[in-house]
């Protein structure tokens, strides 16, 4: 990598070899320092409050036994779960397809696929539901009505109030994560290797079956994991369909024992098993990973390819297109009918056409459009803060700087077992009173959400990172440069499009995050998750539709500033082989 | 006698106001300085509480915090604040009243009597005889349906007419656990039927949201065609141009009396005073009948098309039947209903 040559003769001589070590050693205290702060005191302060009794703070089980005291405390544990794998599969079967078709074949329209599926993952789990439930509510949704229409059925098939619709809509709005990564993997996979199967005699289907998913398994799985995660900690989405659904899920439950009384002990023993579920997956995939490390990017650049599908090139643009449409077109649709409308069940009418709700949510709401704006800088906040912490963080694992590296990449995929809802109420507990007293501050919902996505930025630096061969740092080295020149100048700039595409993963979920934040906004500090979750209690389907719509139509131009990034860093990457 | 006694009172509320608003000019200066306040309410719909939020600005220059929840939702976070040593809450306005009882056992409300309390209507007044909390919103859960589906003639008359099987799929909800107007409900149905009354609702598998105000989404939509809805919320809706309607039922429609109260150790005592006098002034009043609220100023007209009270039959729980009792059923909803 020539970049890095001139850099480092520029470097002055150090004379101590010492001074250079502290300086880094500095850094990493610093790092562990911070994320003791972020997961690891919440999380203590969890674990201990539920062994204590309340006000007096003795140590008991009686925690225990409430929580798992009920039949419906229990089969909301169990719908979690079953909840976590059907959203993770589908989502598998929504993402993989697509990822591949994407990086790797010849099919039509893959930059508007991938547009696509930006849009998808733009789009906030809540808002995807609120727009289901326009598409499938049982009697009024559209679906159902052009089905009625077409048929002259008396009601139609689908019915979102049910388990089967929660798991299509998590599914449809959290595949992107699968997708992301699963295309990642599968772009550092040169053709060379799948040349050489077909060298071997194996055909193209055999090749992808055998060399090139293999490659991206540890992406996949990776993805797979996240959604399981993600689905086991939403809160938005199962409050607005399980709940007419009637069924409980842990996040829900959750909410409950927050309420009246006020029962944190319960909630923090309640979340246990999630949080031994998630401890195995990470577990298991890292096993997983591990079995099967290979460095795919190396300094020389593969060629890459894309396979020639044939005719069946239609067919995956096809599948592609019908995603789309479940997570994109449809939704979009029927959200901007209802922004525009009056009232969205009487339809397309010009009569029913109406800009109030616009007018209501920026103008006359005291509160709506200083949401989007906090919800905005107080994502941008945490993803720059998150991207560089687990840059580092990676960077020492990967490295193995220190012993017991590994405990450090522990703790930033570990805020995933903590359903934001509970999370919230680590921090809430933890740095809420005094001495901190952050309780109502933008700070408490910046380093909520930092914290919260630590594992999205984790999973990200560290594959990275572990695709980068050690060699080019090591040539820094060799030359005399330290540990953090060659983060500086080497890794970072090698690193800057993964970097970005960490951030963009960051910022755009942070500006949606809805599960912790509904327990740490204060008045001042309420973002527009909340906002539009506090609409949808009263089932204002239109202003909400409204509300979402700016925040999408905002996060625009920020998504194709980072695409354009990305595209030049591409391109220069494909220029130079 | 008689006579005398009214011409003692006529001088004395000739001269209360004098006096009062002297009181309430020292109020607004201390509150001017304080520049602002938090409110959370449950009270109205989103758009109802923000128009009031905007017009105590307007009048005192006043900032407003509104914090609009369903009253669950709302006295959830006020506990969790309490819970961290925090007031954020200046003016807390639940729609579950037994929220007030334990708040003021607790000794977590502010004693403030308005001095505007002789001038709503009296039915309202003096409603906690210690001076703690005080109604500052009246509405009723009522019948409503959706016009467009159900004819008047169809439409239910009374409470048990939603069990009935035709309506099987068609009715619509709140959630007790969220909202402090179906709570009240849910109390005064099993009072009056016993709880058979929701497992029978069951069978007929209503839709069940969170606010008592999303069955007017509900009903517009047209994914349920009737409902056990807030008067309010579904007049304002249908003046509009929704199709729908309110049948007031023969055994009894629910009063729902709303009161707010001033946090003990608020950071804007002066402002949260002036908003409880703000809330009894004639320009509340008329923001509050704007959204189809019962306005609690005698002079301010009804809402068009809502049958004033005298002429309706209401049913209300007491205080105390509501302080034990919506806990209670918030449990049995959820055992019942799954959730």
């Amino acid at each position: 990598m020539s970049v890095t040559a001139p850099a480092i003769d520029t470097m002055p001589v150090r004379p101590v070899r010492a001074s250079r070590f502290d300086s880094t050693w500095v850094l990493w205290i610093a790092i562990i320092a911070v994320l003791l702060f972020l997961v690891v005191s919440p999380f203590v302060y969890l674990v201990i409050t539920s062994f204590q009794t309340e006000r007096t703070g003795e140590f008991t089980f009686a925690n225990y036994a409430t929580a798992y005291g009920r039949a419906r405390y229990i089969d909301a544990l169990f719908n979690s779960l079953k909840l976590g794998a059907a959203s993770a599969a589908l989502a598998g079967v929504f993402a993989v397809p697509l990822a591949w078709a994407v990086a790797r074949t010849d099919m039509p329209g893959r930059g508007l696929t991938r547009m696509l599926v930006l849009a998808t993952f733009i789009t906030p789990p809540y808002t995807g539901a609120v727009a289901w439930i326009l598409l499938a509510g049982p009697n009024a949704g559209w679906l159902n009505r052009f089905y009625m229409m077409a048929t002259g059925a008396e009601a139609g098939p689908f019915n979102i109030y049910s388990f089967t619709g929660l798991a299509v809509v998590i599914a449809l709005y959290s595949f992107p994560y699968i997708f992301i990564f699963t295309t990642a993997a599968l772009e550092l996979v040169s053709s060379e290797m799948e040349d050489a199967a077909n060298i071997l005699g194996a055909g193209p289907w055999r090749t992808m079956r055998k060399v090139t998913l293999p490659l991206a398994l540890p992406a996949i799985l990776g993805g797979l994991i996240i959604c399981f995660l993600e689905a086991i900690a939403l809160f938005g989405s199962p409050a607005m369909i399980a709940i007419p659904a009637r069924f409980n899920v842990v996040t829900t439950q959750l909410f409950q024992f927050f309420g009246n009384p006020v029962r944190v002990e319960v909630a923090a023993a309640y979340a246990m098993p999630l949080l031994g579920v998630t401890i195995l997956l990470v577990l298991v995939q890292r096993l997983i990973v591990r079995r099967k490390g290979f460095v795919a990017l190396t300094g020389k650049g593969g060629e890459r390819r894309p396979i020639l599908l044939g005719r069946w090139r239609w067919v995956v643009f096809g599948y592609a297109m019908f995603v789309a449409a479940l997570a994109v077109f449809l939704p979009y649709i029927f959200l901007i009918q209802s922004a525009f409308a009056k009232a969205w069940g009487r339809g397309f009418l010009l009569d029913n056409i109406t800009f109030a709700n616009f007018r209501f949510i920026l103008f006359e709401h005291a509160t709506a459009a200083q949401s989007v704006i906090n919800s905005f800088v107080y994502a941008g906040v945490s993803a720059t803060i998150a991207v560089f912490l687990t840059l580092g963080v990676a960077y020492i694992v990967a490295r193995r700087l220190i012993p017991f590296g590994g405990v450090l990449g522990f703790l930033c995929v570990a805020p995933f077992v903590i359903p934001g809802v509970v999370l919230a109420i680590g921090f809430y507990a933890a740095y809420a009173p005094p001495p901190l007293a952050l309780y109502g501050t933008a700070l408490i919902l910046i380093l909520a959400f930092t914290t919260r996505f630590l594992p999205v930025g984790y999973v990200n630096a560290s594959a990275a990172i572990n695709s980068l061969n050690p060699e080019m740092e090591e040539a820094v080295r060799v030359l005399g440069g330290s540990r953090l020149t060659a983060l500086r100048r080497v890794v970072a700039p090698l690193l800057k499009r993964n970097l970005l595409g960490a951030w963009l993963l960051i910022f755009i979920p942070a500006t949606r995050e809805l599960s912790a934040a509904i327990f740490l906004y204060g008045p001042n500090t309420k973002v527009a998750s909340v906002m539009i979750f506090d609409m949808s209690e009263e089932g204002n389907f239109e202003r909400l539709a409204a509300l979402a719509l700016v925040l999408q139509v905002l996060t625009l131009p920020l998504l194709y500033l980072g695409q354009r990034a990305l595209g030049r860093d591409f391109m220069l990457r494909r220029n130079a082989t | 006698m008689k006579r005398l006694g009214s011409l003692a009172l006529a001088v004395a509320l000739a001269f209360l106001p004098l006096a009062a608003r002297a009181d309430l000019n020292a109020l607004t200066e201390a509150a001017k300085k304080e520049g602002e306040l938090t409110w959370y309410v449950a009270h109205y719909t989103s758009e109802g509480a923000e128009d009031l939020g905007r017009g105590f600005t307007e009048m005192y220059g006043i900032k407003v915090n509104v914090v609009r929840t369903t009253a669950q939702v709302a006295y959830q976070r006020l506990l969790q604040d309490l819970k961290n040593n925090q007031t954020i809450c200046d003016v807390f306005s639940s729609t579950d009243l037994g929220h007030y009882a334990r708040l003021k056992a607790e000794g977590r409300l502010d004693k403030y009597v308005p001095e505007n309390t002789p001038k709503i209507s009296e039915a309202f007044r003096n409603f906690d005889p210690d001076g703690y909390f005080h109604t500052t919103a009246a509405g009723m859960v009522v019948l409503t349906y959706n016009t467009a589906k159900v004819k008047p003639e169809d439409a239910p008359k009374k409470w048990e007419d939603l069990l009935d099987i035709k309506w099987k799929g068609k009715v619509s909800t709140g959630h007790p656990g969220f909202s402090g107007y179906v709570g009240t409900w849910v109390l005064s149905m099993k009072k009056l039927y016993g709880w058979q009354y929701f497992d029978k609702l069951e069978k007929n598998k209503p839709q069940i949201g969170r606010s008592i105000n999303d069955t007017v989404t509900a009903l517009n939509a047209g994914e349920r065609q009737v409902a056990a809805g807030a008067d309010g919320s579904t007049l304002f809706s249908a003046a509009r141009g929704n199709p729908l309607a309110v049948s007031y039922p023969s055994d009894g429609a629910v009063l729902i009396i709303s009161p707010s109260a001033i946090m003990k150790g608020t950071k804007h005592p002066n402002a949260a005073k002036l908003f409880m006098e703000y809330l009894y002034t004639i320009e509340a009043s008329k923001i509050n009948a704007k959204h189809f609220g019962i306005p609690l100023r005698p002079e301010v007209p009804s809402p068009p098309g809502a049958k004033p009270m005298s002429e309706i039959k209401v049913i209300r729980p007491t205080v105390a039947e509501v302080e034990k009792g919506i806990p209670e059923v918030i449990e049995q909803w959820r055992d019942t209903f799954g959730n």
